[in-house]
């Protein structure tokens, strides 16, 4: 085991965000979700499609759950654990159409489903779950060091 | 985000600066749609644009919509990597007319 990665084997760094529904505390969470990143150890690009991946999962219950009300509360819990980035998201909103979940065709110009997508292919683990408490939508990614 | 809209002998040219996100997007949406209506060409400077995300990227699926319906071009340049990214996470790369230079999609505009 290298230096770097004993030092990440030890690594837990958790990171909560209370907020309202609204899409102007977006770049406040995205500054945040890359920094995340970078520091689990991925490079440039990988923490950028990190970000997108969580901008799109908050804009999907801004738009969906709340329909674009601001005072829905959205919960963000962001948790850095060794080589792992993990992701919950709590919402209070109407609960996700599982059949509207990635219904879109990729390459296509279809205007609308654009972000399920970008969440699946960059996430390992994705899952949405309506609770009686609220809506819950969970994530993970794994970094993958070279043998 | 920062929109600046100037006019050349060939086209009207839309420069973006910033982020594009759920927040800004409707911005966005509107500008390029009341340009669209004045010119026949348009074309989208991304050389200075940070991020976008989907909700952006499904603005401009609209927009080349809209051109090629009007019989119009909308085309993009000045792609950064982290742009490019998005367009290939969303698999819209072969959507749209992109160039790397704004003399390139002038040229073709």
């Amino acid at each position: 085991m290298s230096a770097s990665e004993a030092t990440t084997a030890h690594l837990s760094l958790e990171v909560t965000f209370v907020m309202g529904s609204q899409p102007r505390y977006l770049p406040i969470v995205r500054a945040t979700v890359g920094q995340l990143a970078e520091i689990v150890g991925w490079g440039e690009g990988d923490a950028r499609a990190i970000t997108l991946a969580i901008d799109e999962a908050l804009a999907n219950v801004i738009r969906h759950a709340y329909h674009g009300r601001p005072d829905g509360r959205v919960e963000l819990e962001c948790r850095a654990a060794g080589d792992e980035l993990q992701f919950q998201i709590r919402d209070q909103g109407e609960p996700p159409d599982p059949s509207r979940i990635c219904a879109r065709a990729v390459g296509c110009d279809q205007i609308g489903g654009l972000g399920t997508h970008i969440i699946r292919d960059v996430m390992d683990t994705v899952s949405y779950q309506a609770t009686p408490e609220g809506n819950r939508f969970t994530a993970a990614k794994r970094l993958r060091r070279p043998a | 985000m920062t929109i600046t809209v100037r006019q050349s002998p060939a086209a009207r040219i839309v420069d973006l600066e910033g982020e594009i996100d759920l927040g800004t997007s409707p911005k966005l949406r509107r500008t390029l749609f009341d340009q669209l209506k004045e010119t026949p060409k348009l074309a989208l400077n991304l050389q200075a644009l940070r991020y976008i995300d989907s909700s952006g990227i499904a603005t401009l699926i609209e927009v080349l919509k809209d051109a090629k319906n009007l019989g119009k071009e909308f085309v993009l340049f000045g792609m950064t990597p982290a742009v490019r990214d998005v367009f290939r996470l969303t698999h819209v790369n072969r959507i749209f007319l992109i160039f790397e230079t704004e003399e390139d999609a002038i040229a073709r505009a």
